[in-house]
């Protein structure tokens, strides 16, 4: 075993907002042209038929209001452009179309191609530089938030492709609670920014199991005081709110949220986890979103193993039924560690966010049967930890 | 080490008035399915219908104000005199009669003449 997986005491997983590779990431493809982002000549047909080219004129606020249309029907037009055929192929020529339908303002549904020059990101592109990013990470299902996160915590959305409440389905369990269960036992929490912000995952482990739960605040000093759990998941601010300290700004980048707010978050995360050096050289942290959010990526998304669940055509919204048999857009993905040669570039797998508790459950538990078949299905990333010796170059933050 | 300056937003970014989106209102949705399975008891349920029916009708949630002025002699009299007059929504309504024999006169009379009082 590498060293680096030796080592490895604690994964942290931090899921922010809303954001594609290519509105991102992508400019990173002039840096490194092993990075699968944008050459500048991508486009999208807008409804008279005119292209509309990628450009990196992306603003930290106040471009993407309305909040562009990610639930399933859109996002379908999104990926096949609007073909319902059932001979289509996914070719992600459906985006200003998609935003167009939102405001009927040809203007400002081009704004859907605009992505970050790598200067404005400084964190997000400096991490993805400095450690491993991943060209083919995808939302679990071409759809909105819920759903999505739904495959972090359990490996499957138990059918659910929109943002409806949904239950656990036996016999899947979530990662915190089989590695809770384990023998010998791990820990794992869920920290959420602060109780105004609170976290998605409410229905069934904020309500029923509560002890998973703690603050942000909690993570800093857990951080601090080296008790952070084998395995946790954090989760950004989502609104904007007064705090005891003061305005407190959100910071997940869901639009139209300040990405700026987003990027120190990101560097407070790492900073926490970095600035105790014993946990750093303990530590796989991976940064990821949950869905694109309607915003452009160039990229479409692949056939995947189906879930054992199927959602209705009234489910979908589209009339057709759905088997869980396809990912959704692409979406940043970074996995932070000093035991991860510099500059990594994952090329040739496809990753989703079923990867996160198939990889927290082969790491703490091993074998483990009772998972989804997308969850036993999907590739693993803790062999990215293959140096020999540990880093001593990563960057810090002045946060 | 290299040291990454991160820019701070603008103070402008935050705005509270911002209008909820569809993700804060599925969160919301999502608790109040939390909230409603926490409601077990009737105290908690009136509880809880007393907040919402606040928020949603402010001023039936007020507490009612009693001024309490210094009465005017002449004006007490006045009060006095009309809380004995018949308005037109009690004008020709038959007041309903004490029941007979609770009475002081009853009582002695009861006494005077060696009676007691059915029970």
């Amino acid at each position: 075993m590498p060293p680096g997986l030796d080592n490895l005491k604690h994964i942290v997983v931090l899921m922010m907002e809303n954001r594609s590779f290519d509105h991102m990431l992508g400019s990173l493809k002039a840096v490194d042209a092993r990075i699968d982002g944008l050459t500048g000549n991508e486009s999208n047909p807008d409804t008279t038929g005119a292209q509309i080219k990628v450009a990196p004129q992306a603003q930290y606020q106040s471009q993407l209001d309305p909040d562009p249309d990610h639930h399933f029907p859109a996002v379908d037009l999104q990926i096949f452009g609007g073909d319902t055929s059932p001979t289509r192929v996914a070719n992600m020529q459906g985006f200003v179309k998609s935003y167009f339908n939102q405001q009927h303002d040809a203007k400002h549904a081009g704004k859907i191609m605009y992505y970050f020059p790598k200067e404005k990101l400084p964190v997000l592109t400096t991490l993805a530089t400095e450690f491993a990013v991943f060209n083919g990470w995808f939302s679990s299902i071409p759809g909105p938030t819920i759903c999505n996160r739904a495959f972090a915590h359990y490996g499957t959305s138990f059918g659910q492709v929109s943002m409806d409440l949904f239950y656990v389905k036996e016999p899947y369990k979530s990662v915190y609670e089989r590695l809770i269960a384990a023998s010998p036992a791990h820990t794992a929490k869920i920290y959420y920014y602060d109780q105004a912000s609170s976290t998605m995952e409410v229905v069934n482990l904020l309500q029923h199991q509560p002890q998973l739960f703690a603050t942000y605040d909690q993570f800093i000093a857990d951080c601090k005081k080296g008790t952070l759990p084998d395995y946790c998941f954090v989760e950004p601010n989502y609104n904007d709110h007064d705090g005891d300290t003061g305005e407190l700004i959100a910071s997940d980048q869901h639009p139209d949220h300040n990405v700026q707010a987003g990027e120190l978050f990101i560097a407070s995360v790492y900073n926490a986890i970095k600035q105790n050096p014993t946990l750093w050289k303990n530590t796989a942290l991976l940064i990821v979103y949950d869905e694109h959010g309607g915003i452009y990526d160039h990229v479409p998304p692949p056939a995947c193993t189906p879930d054992g669940f199927a959602a209705s055509g009234s489910d979908t919204g589209t009339g057709a039924e759905f088997k869980f048999d396809r990912l959704g857009v692409r979406v940043p993905a970074i996995l932070v560690s000093p035991w991860v040669p510099k500059g990594t570039v994952v090329s040739g797998r496809v990753f989703e966010h079923a990867s996160i508790p198939a990889t927290a459950t082969e790491h703490f538990i091993g074998d483990y049967d009772q998972r989804s078949p997308r969850e036993k299905a999907a590739d693993t990333f803790l062999d990215l930890l293959s140096l020999s010796t540990m880093r001593t170059d990563a960057p810090d933050f002045d946060v | 080490m290299t040291l990454i300056h991160v820019p701070r937003p603008p103070k402008s970014a935050f705005y509270k008035d911002r209008p909820v989106s569809s993700l804060l209102k599925n969160q919301i949705r999502h608790l109040q399915e939390a909230e409603f399975n926490l409601i077990k008891t009737e105290g908690e349920a009136a509880e809880y219908i007393r907040r919402v029916t606040a928020q949603l009708h402010p001023a039936g949630a007020k507490p009612q104000i009693v001024r309490r002025r210094k009465a005017r002699p002449g004006r007490v009299k006045e009060i006095a005199a009309a809380a004995g007059r018949k308005t037109r929504a009690t004008r020709g309504r038959k007041t309903k009669s004490k029941p007979k024999g609770r009475g002081k006169k009853a009582a002695s009379k009861r006494k005077r003449s060696g009676k007691k009082r059915a029970s």
